[in-house]
C-alpha cells in the first residue's frame, strides 16, 4: 500500500469514525489478562516456538514473548495464543 | 467455548503429531486451505501436536507433501469413534440399551407408598384401604385415577376429611387430614338437665338456672339427675329451661397392684449377629442363618438400595440384628417391691385425675404375702361432677 492511499484511508476512517483495522487492513490485537492474546486480521505465522511466536500482520511483524505458548486455535482471520505472556510488540 | 468443544466432539477429531523443519509453513498452508486446526503445542524444535477435524484429514496429504513433513495420528476422539467401538462391541451396546429401557420402564411404576398426616388413625389402616382400592406397590402410574381413588378412600374411611394422592417419582404419597371430633355442644336455647358424671357425695351445689334436686352431702350415683331443666310450678304449664350449675363432689378411686418378689430381667450381653437379605418386590432372597443364642431379641431394618431422590426401585436390603440376652433372676426386698407398686399406682392415678381435680386423701395399704406384695390404693378426690344432658323432646 503506498503512502498516499494510506493517508487518505486514515483521514476517511477518522472522519467517518469507522474501525481502522477494517479500513486500513491492519491487525487488531486483543489481550485478555496475561495469558490470552487474540490477533485478528493476521497474515500467517512466521515462527512458532514455546517461548516466542512471530505473526505477520499488515503493519509489521507482531512478536509475542513468554513461556509455554500454545496456539489455542488458528483460523483465516484470527489466532488465539495462550500461555504465560511476558511481552507483545512489533 | 464449551459449545465449540461439544461440536468438535460430535464431529470427531484426531490428535496428530507433525514433524518437519517447516512447521510454520505447514500451519499457514493449513489455514489457507480452510483446514481448522486447534490446540497447537510445540513438542520439540521440529515437531508439534495439534487437533484436527475428521473431515479435513484427507486434505492434509498434499500439505504434508509440499512441506516435507511427516504426520502421525496419535489418538482419535469423538462420537464417531465411540460409535465405531460400539459397533464392534455389540453385546455391550445391547446391554446398555436394555438397561436404559429397563430404568425407563421401572420409572413408570409406583414402588413405594407413604401415608402422611395421620394422628389418631393407624397409618396401616389407611394403607390397607389404599391397597384394596388398587394403589399397590408395582401399579403403573398411568393407570392410576387419583381423583376416583381419593373419593373411594374418603367413602371407606369416614374419619377422614381430606385425602390427597401425589405421585413423585416412583413414590406415591397419600396425604390425609383427619376430622376433628367435635364435642356435643348444647346451645343455650336448648333445654338440658345436669347429671352426675361419677358416683360420689355432693360437696357443693350452686344452681344458676333450673331446679336443684339434690342438696349438699347427698350421695349420688352416676347418671343421676342433679339439676332438672323441667320446671313444674302450680297453676302453670311445665316449662323447659337450659340449666346451669356448678356441682363439685367427692369421689373415690381405688386400684390395686401386685408385685412378685422373684423377678426375671433380661440383660444384653453385647454379642450380636447380623443377617442380610435382599428383597426383590415381595420375595426375600438370602441365606437363613442359624441363631446361636437361646434368648435374643431381633431388630429388623429395611433399606432401599437404589433410590434417586423420589425415584425408588423395588430392591431392598434387609438387615436383621440378633442381640443375645441373658436371664438374670433378681430377688426384690419387700421394701423395693412396695416402692415399685407405689410408683405404678401413682402413674395410673395421674391418668385418672381430671384437670381441676384435687386429691383430698390418699391411702396405700400393703398386704405382704410369701412370694409377693399386694398394694391397694384408695383416693378421695374433689372434682366437678356435673355434666349437661339434653332433654329429649317427647
Amino acid at each position: 500500500m503506498n503512502k498516499k492511499t494510506y493517508k487518505i484511508k486514515e483521514t476517511l476512517s477518522n472522519a467517518l469514525e469507522l474501525p481502522k483495522d477494517i479500513i486500513l487492513d491492519v491487525a487488531r490485537v486483543t489481550m485478555i489478562g496475561s495469558n490470552h492474546v487474540i490477533v485478528e486480521n493476521h497474515k500467517g505465522i512466521l515462527e512458532y516456538n514455546e517461548d516466542q511466536i512471530r505473526v505477520n500482520t499488515g503493519s509489521g511483524i507482531l512478536i509475542v514473548i513468554g513461556s509455554k505458548l500454545n496456539i489455542k486455535s488458528i483460523l483465516q482471520e484470527e489466532i488465539t495464543i495462550t500461555g504465560e505472556i511476558d511481552s507483545v510488540g512489533y | 467455548m464449551i459449545i465449540i468443544r461439544l461440536w468438535n466432539f460430535l464431529r470427531g477429531y484426531a490428535i496428530i503429531i507433525v514433524e518437519g523443519l517447516k512447521i510454520e509453513r505447514f500451519i499457514n498452508m493449513a489455514i489457507s486451505n480452510g483446514i481448522y486446526i486447534w490446540d497447537i503445542k510445540k513438542l520439540s524444535y521440529t515437531s508439534i501436536s495439534a487437533k484436527i477435524g475428521l473431515e479435513n484429514f484427507g486434505k492434509m496429504r498434499e500439505i504434508v507433501r509440499k512441506t516435507d513433513s511427516t504426520i502421525v495420528i496419535k489418538e482419535k476422539r469423538g462420537f464417531p469413534f465411540i460409535l465405531k467401538d460400539l459397533k464392534r462391541h455389540k453385546l455391550f451396546a445391547a446391554t446398555v440399551m436394555i438397561l436404559l429401557i429397563m430404568i425407563y420402564v421401572m420409572c413408570s411404576y409406583v414402588w413405594m407408598i407413604e401415608v402422611v398426616g395421620t394422628k389418631t388413625i393407624d397409618p396401616k389402616v389407611v394403607m390397607d384401604i389404599v391397597n384394596q382400592e388398587g394403589l399397590k406397590e408395582g401399579v403403573r402410574k398411568a393407570k392410576l385415577d387419583r381423583h376416583s381413588l381419593e373419593n373411594k378412600i374418603l367413602i371407606k374411611l369416614p374419619q377422614l376429611s381430606w385425602v390427597g394422592i401425589q405421585v413423585r417419582g416412583t413414590k406415591a404419597v397419600v396425604e390425609v387430614v383427619e376430622k376433628r371430633e367435635e364435642p356435643e355442644l348444647i346451645s343455650k336455647t336448648d333445654a338440658c338437665d345436669i347429671v352426675a358424671a361419677k358416683s360420689g357425695v355432693i360437696h357443693k351445689i350452686l344452681v344458676l338456672n333450673g331446679d336443684g334436686i339434690v342438696k349438699d352431702g347427698v350421695t349420688v350415683k352416676k347418671g343421676q339427675v342433679l339439676v332438672t331443666g323441667t320446671i313444674l310450678r302450680e297453676n302453670s304449664e311445665p316449662r323447659l329451661v337450659h340449666s346451669l350449675a356448678q356441682v363439685t363432689g367427692r369421689t373415690w378411686y381405688e386400684d390395686a397392684e401386685q408385685m412378685d418378689l422373684q423377678q426375671i430381667e433380661f440383660k444384653d450381653t453385647g454379642r450380636k449377629t447380623t443377617q442380610y437379605m435382599l428383597k426383590l418386590l415381595d420375595k426375600e432372597v438370602g441365606f437363613k442363618k442359624t441363631i446361636p443364642y437361646s434368648e435374643y431379641n431381633e431388630v429388623r431394618e429395611e433399606k432401599n438400595i437404589i433410590s434417586f431422590g423420589n425415584y425408588v426401585f423395588p430392591i431392598k436390603l434387609i438387615s436383621i440384628r440378633y442381640n443375645e440376652l441373658v436371664i438374670v433372676p433378681k430377688t426384690l426386698t419387700v421394701e423395693q417391691a412396695k416402692k415399685r407398686c407405689e410408683e405404678r399406682l401413682n402413674e395410673r392415678l395421674k391418668l385418672h385425675l381430671s384437670e381441676n381435680a384435687v386429691v383430698l386423701d390418699k391411702k396405700i395399704n400393703y398386704v405382704e404375702e410369701k412370694k409377693s406384695v399386694m398394694a391397694k390404693i384408695s383416693v378421695e378426690i374433689l372434682e366437678e361432677i356435673g355434666v349437661k344432658k339434653r332433654i329429649q323432646a317427647k
